[in-house]
């Protein structure tokens, strides 16, 4: 079901984490399937020069996520509006059916990361019990 | 010499053989079936301690080995994996099982967005459908008649827990229809369906509560009232607390489903489960919830979950379950119920009976079902802009 490309960044997880001094963050989700990726990026000049992420959802996203945040560093953003989807497809590995949305969400972080504008995340609003229970 | 040593030696799977025999297990002694689980799920506790170093390192902090679960009796030293883990990112320390062993990602999406995912591997599925058809046959006897499904078919969400679950329905049944489709819920087409099979079919209703009750709101409306057949089910799994917060009274539902499906209540059955766990805790007629007898259920002192409580007394709900493979199915949930005293149901059956009361104060509210309310409402309310309603 997992190709080695995929088993490898899932149990191997590159670059996860926070960046504290982030110069922009991006974000991705699918508010169906819950596929999420909050990626913290510093730039020098034109340059990303550290990355870290953090991934939500199924193994695929998740190694995506480390996949793509390999690929970026030390690439300038003009490099990163280059890629195109076969390059994705690439990196990825032969990816069932069901994995394929993973490629968008590549080629999604790859759109943000060649133009940020988000500085922090927005904080989402969400139902949280009362005090009923006790 | 126990179970579980006896049957290995004969060359069967302890835990199959246990899955195999719920029927003949749910009319033993409680204090028999509490022994034979006891061994299964200390085996299951061994299997995890050997094989993921996640979780052997975690048994070290709390001074727990192998040598120290050996039956029922140790059940609660054995280290439980608090539910939000499932939903961290770093998740794959979790795994027992590699990933490349990985057939099946289920997830439950609650109100913040961020999924629980668990990974079951082949020999987690077999055990996981085993154990939800056999729980399914026990509780409702299901070979024949039609179900109105009031959730997406599984291609739309084939990962979501709820919709997987309530699917295997669909091979029990001589046919079944989906009416959410495109995240969207039309209760006529669903008063339509069950029209047509008035006469030819006993009908089934399965979905959770709150397309349920949606579909009675529009018969009450418009005062249509369906006579659904004496041995018709209405099966609810999901929560009973709607994303606005508001919660869906459970006498009152009992009492609609009489008056506008035609349903008694003692057939309108609710199920308890989690994405994470193998287990569903289905009502009998009595309307209990039955723990599943390989299954162990544990209440937790919510201000020191290392400490049990008593039967009967509010708690944490923990789960052991002994089916899960690829990751330990120790779970410390976020739900708080308690277990019914008497451990003699008065529909015949023995075992631990659960009630479900609500989450944990100060967590999100979140499951497959008021995820799925949220989107309908939300894209229920994009088309009513659109349309210029």
């Amino acid at each position: 079901m997992f190709n080695d490309i995929i088993c490898d960044h899932f149990m191997n997880p590159r670059n996860i984490g926070e960046l504290t001094d982030a110069d922009y963050v991006i974000e991705i989700s699918n508010p169906i399937c819950g596929d999420t990726v909050h990626m913290y990026l510093k730039l020098n000049q034109e340059v990303i020069s550290d990355v870290a992420y953090r991934a939500y959802g199924c193994s695929t996203s998740i190694a995506t996520a480390s996949i793509v945040s390999e690929k970026i560093v030390g690439m300038s953003k003009t490099e990163i509006s280059s890629i195109t989807r076969s390059n994705v497809v690439e990196w990825l590995g032969e990816l069932e059916p069901s994995q394929l949305h993973c490629v968008d969400i590549a080629l999604n972080i790859l759109n943000q990361c060649a133009n940020p504008t988000k500085k922090k995340f927005e904080q989402k609003e969400f139902l949280i019990e009362g005090e009923g229970a006790f | 010499m126990n179970l579980s040593t006896q049957l290995k030696e004969l060359g069967l799977s302890p835990l199959n053989t246990l899955v195999g025999s719920a029927h003949n297990l749910y009319k033993m002694p409680f204090d028999t079936v509490n022994e034979y689980k006891g061994s299964i799920i200390a085996d299951n506790f061994h299997y995890h301690y050997e094989n993921n170093e996640f979780y052997r390192d975690l048994c070290k902090k709390k001074d727990v080995r192998p040598e120290d679960v050996k039956g029922f009796d140790d059940l609660t030293k054995i280290p439980l994996i608090p539910v939000q883990t499932f939903k961290q990112c770093d998740s794959h320390l979790l795994m027992t099982s590699k990933l490349n062993e990985v057939e099946f990602e289920m997830r439950s999406t609650g109100t913040s967005g961020i999924p629980s995912v668990s990974r079951r591997d082949r020999l987690t599925m077999d055990s996981a459908f085993d154990s939800v058809v056999t729980t399914y046959r026990e509780f409702f006897k299901l070979s024949r008649g039609m179900g109105l499904f009031l959730f997406p078919p599984t291609e739309e969400m084939p990962e979501m827990g709820m919709v997987k679950a309530l699917n295997v329905f669909a091979g029990l049944l001589d046919g079944s229809v989906n009416l959410v489709k495109k995240i969207t819920f039309n209760p006529e087409k669903a008063v339509e369906v069950l029209q047509s099979w008035d006469g030819k079919h006993t009908r089934h209703i399965v979905g959770p509560p709150f397309l349920v009750y949606r579909l009675i709101k529009y018969c009450m409306d418009r005062n249509i009232k369906l006579n659904l057949e004496k041995n018709s089910f209405i099966i609810t799994l999901g929560g009973w607390k709607r994303f606005t917060g508001e919660e869906i009274p459970r006498a009152e539902f009992n009492e609609l489903c009489h008056e506008y499906l035609g349903v008694q209540s003692y057939n309108v059955r609710d199920m308890y489960g989690l994405v994470e766990a193998n287990m569903l805790a289905v009502e009998c007629h009595k309307q209990e919830k039955h723990i599943p007898p390989w299954v162990h259920v544990s209440m937790r002192n919510p201000h020191n979950v290392l400490e049990e409580v008593e039967y009967g007394e509010r708690g944490v709900i923990a789960i052991y379950d002994p089916t899960s493979i690829s990751y330990p199915g120790f779970i410390l949930t976020e739900d708080v119920g308690y277990l019914r005293k008497d451990t003699s149901c008065e529909c015949g059956r023995n075992g631990q009976t659960l009630v479900y009361i609500s989450r944990m104060p100060g967590v999100e509210v979140g499951c497959c079902a008021i995820n799925l309310e949220k989107f309908i409402e939300e894209k229920e309310k994009g088309m009513a802009i659109k349309g210029g309603i």
